[in-house]
């Protein structure tokens, strides 16, 4: 009964003119809802795109390191903010494998990098500058680092980027795996309210930046030379003596997308959204108490330009 | 005959016990003397190790693929059963869900539940996560009725087979020690994605309870009701479904009661996956973003439900009398009244939370309270750290700094430390105890070197030889052959770190829990304000006591050792408790007759019959504390904790299962060495 009622949908929308291009719409598109709020707004925005094109959209709740073997069977069609630096090696299979497909940048500028909340500049004087931690690790010391200075660092299936920018500089930290982000922001939370000294690696966009007035350590840019060349930097004799290589954030979906609905893949292809209009959403959301769905609306209607020609010139 | 009688004849006439003690301490001095000719000794070297990990990778992916097209069939099919609860359940009006659960709650416990059950539901509804809720339920529905099958064959063929029997047991040790976590990925290949991964997962854990309590309770139906259905000419078929099934209900019953709470507990594992708007993904969600109050505040939420329905099921196992159906007919219609009413006015959507405020207002006390005691919970984690974690992991002579105890730790040092604890042991030795003088050696040896350093053949040693005092010669070799096996597959330092960490923590929880079972145990009040605490941290998702945790200590051991605490000290507390109240009546009256006092009767009487049943919780504890270490991880440990969550971000099946399967090691180890111990003391009261 549900295939012929589909085929019957399938036949009246090829009546129409431009339909063709936007493939089955009885059947939702499905994005990925992962936990963190920058990717809700992320998704919400572009899922009301879609909706906007024709679709129907649904959004499925997913752990972020768990949803690529959904994507890869199609259960999910796309998850739109996958950060490079932190990618489950299960994505680079699904690719390889053909079932996924990489669909463009996001245009996210993000920043990561060594980072304090603002009241530490206090606790280490000269900061910003990296060189002043060189005198100050004492401050950050605690009884697991002594006598070294504490450094909290990505969790370690992030990868270790704090404890390689520790060995480039030849500062005198232990960094400490933080175990999840829910852990990095429970640190600043608790450091702010203690106006207790706290070196940590962080990034933006984040809501946290604003509400816990996060500024990053000044380094050197990122670059090929410094990760590759020993010489290159403030440390002559070793590598990684300077910031971090900057995070691509990309969409990605399953690999039959393009063919089942069209105007959809062409839509979330093209689909990009600025830090400039995705950070004051988080901030409305997570630090105003706003609702997701409401704050993402608000934006739609007000920023009409920055969206539709996308849509329209998928479905026109 | 126990264990100890079969070895009793041993060389030189030493006794066992001690000369399993001998053994252990020869091992430990022969590689502290060796340490700096052979290295080796001490970290074990990589190239000996093999690519474990990786073979069991590629074999399990073999493995994997292979039954990967049955799995997605069954995946597909258990999706219906899970649409068609969540269907029933998110779709039927809250009046109604809430009137039925009164009713249900009247008709087993009378008013008491019937008010339980309508008070509990109404703060889910209240807590403005309904919709949320009743997805977690919808998954509860399906995962029970499938983990209470999965376990009710596992317990028949166990007693139908008496040869499958100890394999069968092994494999819900391991059903239970393994963390879901280390399997996530493979179930995820087989089932793809959604919550039939949940349920899979939680059908897994939950069945251990189901089939143990349905081997016990078929294991004790009398004999004459047995020998009754045989007289009478029944099939085994017959005679197991119409005659011991029946009379072990009981025991089957209380098994479902379990089999619920251990689901209800691995609602957060679903949420992780996601895939599923459930209230497990709220507490990830808040505790994300370090909202204690809001993640507390959902986590009450399951905490709810499980009070709801171990109460309601433990009544359903162990009383026979129902109340009237015609009064559960009138909630229930009160309900679809309520339900109508509610629709002809306009307003049937479930109402907004009004606990917001409330749990706001817990987050910023939570804030406020750090902010002002700062310095002081440092010092606390500070000490905790210098003189008790840190001499503990890598012992005194690497904790011992002129910026920790206020001077630096030297070989004569350790030399004086040795002396005196020589010329203690000797001392106990001389005085008719040489166990315990060469016990104490070993500790001072233990904590001078540090578990973390530990030399791995006086582990494998020491196991050894109390494995052989708890269950045998057998027990022995198994025990040297699975710490072998993480010995070659390259886990070792971080199983070591592991057992560090669990080791502090069960016996935190061992000397806390112990006492405050006791202080329950003599002080009804105390028990009553103990209880809904201990029901609490056993239901809520521990999660959210890190968010507090972390606030006060920081990542690290120490926050992450009371997080452990927090969960493994509940059994102590229960099973100390319970054995304490429990002596007989004949005991106690015999003890006041002969003019004990009450603190005589404790410490003679009371305490001495209690150890068994202690000796239980203390097993308990140990599970627990194991089970959490992959919790702990989450706020920056090192062990294998860390291993399995890497595993869960590179999709690396081998090092997961691997990781897992090392933690289900240690767990089964020290689980059957107590068990042991608990079986001799039983034996020497005369109980067994």
């Amino acid at each position: 009964m549900k295939t012929l009622l589909s085929t019957t949908a399938a036949l009246l929308i090829a009546g129409t003119a431009y339909a063709a291009d936007l493939g089955d719409t009885s059947e939702p598109i499905k994005l990925a809802i992962n936990e963190w709020t920058g990717q809700h707004v992320t998704t919400h925005v572009a899922g009301e795109m879609l909706k906007a094109a024709g679709y129907e959209v649904e959004y499925v709740t997913a752990g972020m390191l768990n949803q690529f073997q959904a994507i890869a069977d199609g259960d999910i069609t796309a998850t739109l903010e996958i950060w490079s630096s932190n990618v489950s090696d299960d994505y680079a299979k699904k690719v390889e494998e053909g079932t996924i497909v990489e669909i463009g940048d996001l245009g996210l500028d993000a920043k990561e990098g060594l980072a304090y909340p603002a009241h530490v500049a206090e606790l280490c004087p000269g900061l910003p500058a990296w060189e002043a931690l060189k005198d100050c690790a004492g401050v950050f010391a605690t009884a697991e680092t002594l006598p070294m200075g504490r450094l909290v660092d990505y969790p370690a299936d992030w990868g270790t980027p704090g404890a390689e920018r520790m060995a480039g500089f030849g500062l005198p930290f232990k960094a400490v795996p933080a175990g999840s982000e829910g852990a990095l922001i429970t640190e600043l939370r608790a450091a702010t309210e203690k106006k207790s000294p706290l070196f940590i690696v962080f990034w933006q966009p984040h809501w946290a930046m604003s509400a816990y007035d996060v500024q990053f350590v000044d380094v050197p840019v990122g670059t090929d030379e410094c990760f590759n060349d020993a010489s290159w930097g403030p440390n002559p004799d070793a590598t990684m003596d300077c910031g971090f290589s900057p995070t691509r954030i990309f969409k990605a979906a399953w690999s039959g997308t393009e063919e089942k609905w069209p105007a959809a893949y062409e839509i979330l292809s093209n689909y990009q959204l600025a830090v400039e209009d995705a950070q004051p959403m988080m901030g409305a959301i997570d630090v105003d108490g706003g609702a997701v769905e409401e704050v993402v609306a608000e934006w739609m209607a007000a920023n009409e330009a920055k969206w539709k020609p996308v849509v329209d010139a998928a479905t026109k | 005959m126990t264990t100890l009688d079969a070895v009793d004849s041993t060389p030189w006439g030493l006794s066992p016990k001690l000369l399993a003690a001998v053994v252990a301490l020869l091992t430990g001095a022969i590689c502290l003397l060796l340490q700096p000719y052979a290295p080796w000794l001490f970290a074990f070297p990589a190239g000996w190790t093999v690519p474990a990990t990786e073979w069991v990778g590629t074999t399990l992916e073999v493995v994997l693929n292979a039954i990967k097209p049955t799995m997605r069939l069954f995946s597909a099919a258990i999706a219906y059963p899970m649409e068609w609860a969540n269907i029933a359940l998110a779709g039927t009006p809250w009046p109604v869900v809430i009137g039925t659960v009164t009713a249900i709650g009247w008709h087993l416990g009378g008013w008491r539940m019937g008010l339980l059950g309508f008070v509990g539901f109404l703060f889910v509804l209240l807590s403005g996560y309904w919709e949320e809720s009743m997805n977690t339920l919808s998954l509860v529905v399906v995962s029970v009725p499938l983990a209470m099958i999965l376990g009710g064959l596992i317990g028949l063929l166990a007693n139908e087979i008496p040869r499958l029997r100890a394999a069968l047991l092994v494999a819900l040790d391991a059903m239970q020690t393994i963390p879901t976590f280390a399997y996530l990925t493979p179930l995820l290949l087989l089932f793809g994605f959604g919550p039939v991964v949940g349920l899979v997962a939680s059908a897994i854990y939950a069945a251990p309870p189901m089939a143990r309590n349905v081997i016990l309770g078929l294991e004790r139906v009398e004999p004459e009701v047995k020998e009754a259905g045989v007289m009478s000419g029944a099939t085994r078929f017959q005679q197991l479904f119409l005659v011991e099934i029946p009379a072990a209900s009981r025991q089957i019953m209380v098994g479902v009661n379990q089999c619920l709470m251990a689901a209800l507990s691995m609602v957060i594992i679903a949420a992780v996956i996601g895939g599923f708007d459930d209230i497990g993904w709220e507490v990830l969600l808040t505790m994300r973003k370090a909202q204690f109050g809001q993640a507390f505040l959902a986590g009450l939420v399951i905490v709810t439900f499980a009070i709801v329905i171990d109460r309601m099921s433990a009544r359903l196992a162990l009383e026979r009398k129902r109340f009237d159906a015609r009064i559960s007919w009138g909630l229930f219609a009160a309900g679809v009244a309520g339900a109508i009413l509610l629709w002809l006015t306009g307003v049937s959507a479930p109402p907004e939370g009004i606990f917001g405020g409330v749990a706001d207002s817990v987050d910023t006390a939570l804030g406020d309270f750090t902010a002002a005691n700062g310095a002081s919970l440092d010092s606390v984690k500070n000490n905790a750290m210098f003189y008790g974690l840190l001499p503990l992991r890598i012992g005194l002579d690497e904790a011992v700094l002129p910026f920790t105890w206020g001077f630096q730790w030297t070989s004569s040092m350790s030399l004086w430390l040795f002396v005196a604890a020589g010329l203690g042991g000797a001392l106990l030795a001389l005085t008719g105890r040489p166990v315990a003088g060469a016990l104490l050696l070993i500790a001072v040896g233990i904590l001078e070197t540090g578990i973390a350093n530990l030399p791995w053949p006086f582990v494998l040693v020491g196991a050894a030889a109390l494995a052989w005092l708890a269950q045998g010669p057998r027990f022995a070799l198994v025990v040297t052959a699975l710490l072998a096996t993480i010995l070659i597959s390259g886990l070792w330092e971080r199983a070591l770190l592991s057992l560090y960490l669990s080791g502090a923590a069960v016996a935190a929880c061992a000397v806390v829990g112990g006492a405050l079972g006791l202080l329950a145990a003599i002080s009804p009040m105390a028990w009553r304000v103990l209880r809904p605490i201990c029901d609490m941290l056993q239901t809520i998702p521990l999660f959210v006591f890190l968010i507090p945790v972390l606030m006060f200590f920081q990542i690290g051991e120490f926050s992450a050792f009371l997080a452990i605490c927090a969960y493994a000290i509940v059994p102590m507390i229960r099973y100390t408790q319970a054995g304490i109240v429990s002596t007989p009546p004949e005991l106690l009256e015999a003890a006041t007759a002969s003019g004990a006092s009450q603190t005589q009767t404790l410490l003679d009487v009371r305490l001495p019959y209690a150890t068994p049943v202690i000796l239980l919780g203390l097993n308990q504890t140990i599970l627990y504390a194991f089970a959490m270490l992959v919790i702990a991880a989450l706020i920056g440990t090192t062990g294998l904790g860390q291993s399995i969550y890497l595993a869960l971000g590179q999709a690396d099946v081998g090092l997961g299962v691997s990781a897992g399967a090392a933690m289900a090691i240690l767990a089964f180890i020290a689980d059957r060495l107590v068990q042991g111990f608990a079986e001799e003391r039983r034996k020497a009261l005369g109980l067994a």
